[in-house]
């Protein structure tokens, strides 16, 4: 069976730990280890902060709708915005090599998810798509 | 995140607890930076009580060493939970800050 939650919240950087928490006990439901509950409240919220600062420029007063998606063997999270198209070549992030501020965000969401892509069929603003394969029955 | 100052054994210590992110990191570095601007020799923060930090909050310590660095100053972290250890250590950021078990082992570091 597959079960969906949708939530949405502005786009201030305050509602990070909102996103975080939502994000949390949805893993949770999922009954997924902690230690990878951890890994993709980090992945989530890197993703929201880069809706924050790269599609909407730090505005804060925008929309960012967050839909979970728990199904057989996946966890999925897709990320929707309104604001400046982004390309996946722009999600790339720094060489780990390369010790600057900056540019760690990726590879925190890449490190967790199996699949990080963004959907090109949405025409205004950005669709992340974010995969977990996870095994469960 | 809650910032406070403490005393220890006559070492000033920044004593941070709670989540380190986009929201809060800005609060962080206005701090740091106004210690930083006055060429503090020594800065030293504890973790103990730190339940969270993602890239914005790395961004400012990294960002807040190279200017330690370019003057000689030196940025001690302690009490990191293994969490966040292990965030610093995927990052490859364990081998560029000085990372101690305790607030004795920094002071002595």
């Amino acid at each position: 069976m597959e079960e969906s939650v949708t939530v949405t919240v502005p786009s201030h950087p305050k509602y990070l730990s909102v996103i975080r928490a939502v994000t949390v006990r949805m893993a949770q439901l999922h009954e997924m280890p902690e230690r990878v509950i951890d890994d993709i409240k980090l992945a989530v919220d890197e993703a929201c902060s880069n809706v924050i600062k790269h599609a909407y420029k730090g505005e804060t007063c925008r929309k960012i709708t967050m839909t979970y998606t728990i199904k057989r063997g996946a966890f999925a999270v897709s990320i929707d915005d309104n604001g400046t198209k982004l390309t996946i070549e722009k999600m790339k992030g720094r060489s780990l090599d390369d010790v600057r501020p900056g540019g760690l965000g990726v590879h925190f969401i890449r490190r967790v998810f199996d699949v990080v892509e963004l959907d090109d069929r949405k025409r205004r603003g950005n669709r992340l798509i974010l995969i977990k394969y996870t095994g469960n029955k | 995140m809650t910032i406070e100052f403490v005393n220890y054994k006559g070492k000033k210590v920044i004593a941070l607890s709670g989540d380190i992110d986009m929201y809060s990191s800005p609060d962080l570095r206005k701090e740091l930076m106004a210690l930083i601007k006055k060429k503090a020799s020594s800065l030293l923060i504890d973790f103990t009580s730190v339940s969270y930090i993602d890239s914005s909050g790395i961004a400012t310590f990294v960002e807040s060493l190279k200017y330690m660095k370019s003057y000689g100053g030196r940025l001690r972290l302690f009490c990191l939970p293994g969490r966040i250890v292990e965030i610093f250590r995927f990052s490859k950021l364990d081998r560029v800050f000085e990372i101690y078990g305790s607030i004795d082992d920094a002071i002595e570091g």
